[in-house]
């Protein structure tokens, strides 16, 4: 965990890549262009990092490649959920619900 | 105040207004997040307030809980916000003329809803006070009702019993970001390819299988694009 003055400096990071994100062409003036081949590789940015940092976590039992897992089983029901329903509380309460019933019920 | 400044204010502000409501569940996750990995009540306020990004928060989330190095932290959030330069490129000539403590504000409080509905217009507007009225208005409400949210978040964080693995609630939220990205063949590559890149690389130091993933997944992505196109010219 990071901690103290160090967790403050990072929270100052990462609140410097909004502006640095949102402010780009917004503070560089209208002349600057995006060049389109970037344009294009940028598109699959979010995607790629967002699931760089849930599959771990889906697929990892303390560290070690154990796909069969209560996260993983929830995190198929959360990808149900949020294909099939529009509501945005619905994939939290099935989520949460499957994984404390595999965990605290079931003891797994 | 200048009469075409509240007309194009009013007008932002109606159209906001239920996309500004949805952003509540999301603060309010975020703010339970921030407080199950361990942030302070201020600590995680004052991450509401830096940084105004959900994705970059929630995403450096399990991060800051690992103790990953600064600069590792600061490079995931980049990526996880990098397509706000795509709309920042977009939107650039809607702030022609404005002084530079405007186009901070503006680029601090650019978000995805944001420049769904308003880029459009904004961009069609000749009048500089409709314009400045019909982008700050909205942003600022997009903005309280995310504070707000989070405040309600972080402050009702406690109510829940410390086993209940909360802590997941952060993939649960970065699942439902990622889920409706996934729609075409090359997108489902990169988040595959990100994602395995990820678990395969983890034994590399200071947890950069994170950003090793990131990079594989962007460039399968890309990849997977131009093979597509071929094989659609080549019949």
């Amino acid at each position: 965990m990071v901690e103290g003055v160090w967790l403050w400096l990072t929270l100052l990071a990462i609140g410097s890549t909004t502006i640095l994100t949102r402010g780009s062409f917004v503070l560089s003036g209208e002349g600057a262009r995006l060049p389109p081949a970037l344009q294009r590789a940028l598109r699959y940015a979010p995607a790629a990092a967002l699931s760089a940092l849930i599959t771990p976590d889906l697929l990892l039992d303390a560290g070690a490649f154990d796909p069969v897992n209560p996260k993983f089983a929830a995190g198929i029901v959360v990808a149900l959920a949020a294909m099939r329903s529009r509501s945005p509380w619905l994939p939290f309460i099935a989520g949460m619900g499957v994984l404390l019933v595999l965990r605290k019920g079931l003891g797994w | 105040m200048n009469e075409s400044f509240k007309r194009g204010a009013r007008e932002g502000v109606r159209l906001m207004l239920p996309m500004s409501v949805g952003l509540i569940p999301w603060a309010i996750v975020t703010g339970v997040a921030m407080r199950s990995t361990g942030l302070s009540v201020v600590e995680s306020l004052g991450m509401n307030l830096i940084v105004y990004a959900g994705t970059a928060q929630l995403g450096t989330l399990p991060l800051i809980a690992a103790g990953a190095p600064l600069w590792l932290i600061f490079v995931t959030a980049l990526v996880l916000n990098l397509r706000f330069v795509i709309f920042s490129a977009a939107l650039a000539p809607a702030f022609h003329g404005a002084s530079w403590s405007k186009r901070l504000l503006s680029g601090y409080l650019l978000v995805d809803g944001l420049f769904v509905l308003c880029a459009d217009r904004l961009l069609r507007a000749d009048d500089p006070h409709w314009r400045w009225g019909f982008y700050v208005a909205p942003a600022l409400l997009c903005w309280s009702m995310w504070q707000l949210g989070g405040i309600a978040g972080i402050l009702g964080a406690g109510v829940f019993p410390k086993d209940w693995s909360l802590e997941f609630m952060t993939t649960i939220a970065l699942m439902v970001m990622l889920v409706p990205m996934v729609r075409q063949r090359a997108m489902l590559v990169a988040t595959l390819v990100g994602g395995l890149g990820a678990v395969l690389l983890r034994g590399l130091p200071l947890r950069l299988g994170v950003i090793a993933g990131i990079a594989l997944g962007i460039a399968a992505g890309f990849v997977a694009e131009r093979w597509t196109e071929k094989r659609r010219q080549a019949w």
